[in-house]
């Protein structure tokens, strides 16, 4: 294990921003540590770069106890949330100042700075300073100067939370080719669950101050251990008696059910259904164009739920009826949590 | 529209009016009959005035008395504003408030206050005796008090623009491996630069007019322990009106000079 972190703690005042966190990361991995705001996670970034202390517990890098080895000392990248790029800096300067402080030759800093600028598309903007740069540009220099002075671990807090959603997406695929270029072990923190997904090897779910999860984002998403974590991904209905729904096991002591929206079949009345017996009506209660898809709201059994229908689909109106019926969902007791199939779906199974 | 628009230049040049009277009246009339005054009787009397022994060493004084302030409150001011800004401690609140006081209190009782801790009557004074240290009546009671009126002036110039700047700049060249020194001239510095200046400025101004508590402190020594102010109102008590002018004159061509200084700055920090 490359980076590992036992028995963290830390509190600011009442605040427990760090409860108990344990996880370990293999080198070379891109780790997204996820969660809502004020869950602890830039915290934990912190921590690891040196720039907070934990209370108690350890923080191993590459085998050795870091804790009192100051941020300066740690060979760590970090790419903050606002770039922090020096402004009255040229672009060039920001990203030799790492080199020009370890005293390197000359001749070294010059290639190395070209090179990088070279592979961040920067080359021509040595010249430039921060402010004449655009969104994109500066979360590139701020990626440069981390890495010029060769990081052995490179720390990302919400490295694309500053820029415009279309330029967001194109940096969100060229910052993963990039680090699996370099194959530098890197862990970015955001509370957006599309970018940790699309980007991350691994995903750390973390909440109130605790880890919920560790996985592969596949495994997060479709194999969650805690009811947090069932309720994170996707655009969730809650509701309270799942019951109401037909054919689902009755599974004593639960308390809520998680319904994502790909867990569920809208059809019209008059549309052909293979499992019609198990369906409820439920009443449209408004619409939504989401650009690829449709966005519905739907009373059913008393209770809302979101789902959605291709644009193929025969179109729908508000307040028509129509019958739902639900695949699977979440059952949560306390912060167990358990996936249901629909019944009918392995009766049918079992008929093949 | 038409109406409210003739309305609005209507009450815009009333505004500019009477703030353009006001200033004549308060600002450019008294110091115009200042400038009126010293030449009065002539070039010769003015010359005489100014270049007399004892306001060549008023001047000097007030000189030494100003860099010594602004050199102190220079360091001071850096040091307060960094700490107040870059970290987190208890009673950071109670240092912010304590840094306003010299404004807030007068600056005769701070004179009063310097007395009483360093004069005849303090505890202090025979330690200060048998270390040959004299501070009330002499040279270094001027520079203390003046010290003390200035005070706050740079660290206040500072405090917000540190503020607004953040930590972030140099918690990233500190992740980079640069020592304090080499983050604050080149990550800070660069960045205060200006308000320093700005500050600086406004806390010479300060120090060369300040009366209140260098007149406490002062003795009114002729040639030793009297600054410019103080002259002027030694002079004036005299009825010596055209040299209390004339030396006048001298102080406000040196605030003059701050100003336009102050403006240079400000228009260069504004590029």
């Amino acid at each position: 294990m490359y980076v590992e972190l036992k028995n963290i703690n830390k509190t600011y005042g009442d605040y427990k921003a760090s409860d108990n966190i344990n996880f370990s990361i293999e080198k070379g991995k891109l780790i997204g540590l996820l969660g809502p705001s004020g869950s602890g996670k830039t915290t934990i970034l912190r921590m690891i770069a040196g720039l907070e202390t934990p209370d108690s517990g350890d923080i191993i890098i590459d085998g050795e106890i870091v804790n009192n080895i100051p941020a300066s000392k740690r060979g760590i990248g970090f790419v903050f949330q606002n770039y922090a790029l020096f402004r009255y800096m040229t672009v060039y300067d920001n990203i030799a100042f790492g080199l020009k402080v370890q005293k390197a030759d000359k001749k070294y800093i010059d290639d190395k700075v070209n090179e990088l600028m070279k592979l961040t598309a920067l080359e021509g903007l040595g010249k430039r300073y921060p402010s004449q740069l655009s969104g994109g540009q500066r979360q590139r220099v701020a990626f440069a100067r981390a890495l010029a002075p060769n990081p052995h671990l490179l720390l990302l807090d919400e490295p694309f939370a500053a820029i415009d959603a279309k330029v967001r997406q194109e940096l969100r695929s060229w910052l993963k080719e990039m680090i699996e270029k370099l194959g530098i072990t890197s862990i970015f923190v955001t509370h957006d669950q599309d970018e940790a997904i699309e980007v991350a090897d691994e995903i750390i779910i973390t909440n109130k101050g605790r880890i919920e999860q560790k996985g592969s984002p596949v495994n997060v998403y479709q194999n969650p251990e805690t009811s947090f974590v069932a309720s994170f991904f996707g655009q969730p209905s809650t509701i309270d008696d799942y019951m109401s729904f037909h054919s689902f096991e009755d599974v004593s002591g639960i308390e809520k059910a998680i319904i994502r929206p790909e867990f569920v079949k809208v059809s019209k009345k008059d549309e052909v259904q293979r499992f019609k017996s198990s369906a409820s009506e439920g009443v449209i209660e408004s619409i939504a164009f989401r650009g690829a898809n449709i966005e519905l709201k739907i009373k059913v059994n008393d209770t809302h739920i979101i789902a959605k229908r291709g644009l193929d689909e025969k179109e729908v109106h508000v307040g028509e009826k129509v019958d739902i019926f639900i695949y699977r969902l979440f059952v949560t007791k306390g912060n167990e949590v358990r996936l249901l199939e629909n019944k009918s779906l392995v009766d049918d199974s079992l008929v093949i | 529209m038409d109406g409210k628009r003739k309305e609005s230049s209507l009450v815009k040049w009333l505004l500019i009016d009477i703030s353009a009277l006001f200033l004549g009246v308060m600002l450019l009339l008294p110091l115009g009959i200042v400038i009126w005054q010293s030449f009065k009787q002539g070039i010769a009397v003015y010359m005489k005035a100014v270049t007399d022994k004892y306001t060549v060493s008023a001047v000097l004084l007030t000189i030494e008395a100003t860099v010594t302030a602004v050199i102190v409150n220079t360091v001071f001011g850096l040091f307060a504003a960094w700490c107040i800004t870059k970290f987190k401690f208890k009673g950071k609140k109670l240092i912010s408030t304590l840094i306003d006081i010299p404004v807030t209190v007068s600056p005769v009782i701070a004179g009063l206050m310097f007395m009483l801790l360093y004069g005849k009557q303090s505890a202090l004074y025979p330690y200060l005796q048998k270390m040959h240290i004299s501070v009330v009546f002499a040279v270094p009671g001027i520079i203390i008090a003046t010290v003390f009126v200035t005070f706050p002036f740079i660290s206040r110039e500072l405090i917000p623009v540190l503020e607004t700047h953040g930590t972030d700049e140099e918690e990233a060249a500190a992740l980079m491996g640069a020592g304090g020194f080499t983050i604050f001239r080149k990550v800070t510095f660069p960045h205060i630069k200006w308000a320093l200046l700005y500050g600086i400025v406004l806390c010479t101004a300060r120090a060369m007019g300040e009366f209140g508590a260098v007149s406490i402190l002062s003795g009114h020594l002729r040639g030793k322990t009297n600054t410019l102010p103080l002259h002027i109102e030694i002079l004036f008590n005299e009825f010596q009106y055209v040299p209390a002018f004339a030396v006048s004159s001298i102080l406000v061509a040196m605030a003059v000079m701050i100003l336009v200084l102050r403006s240079v700055i400000e228009a260069v920090a504004r590029r």
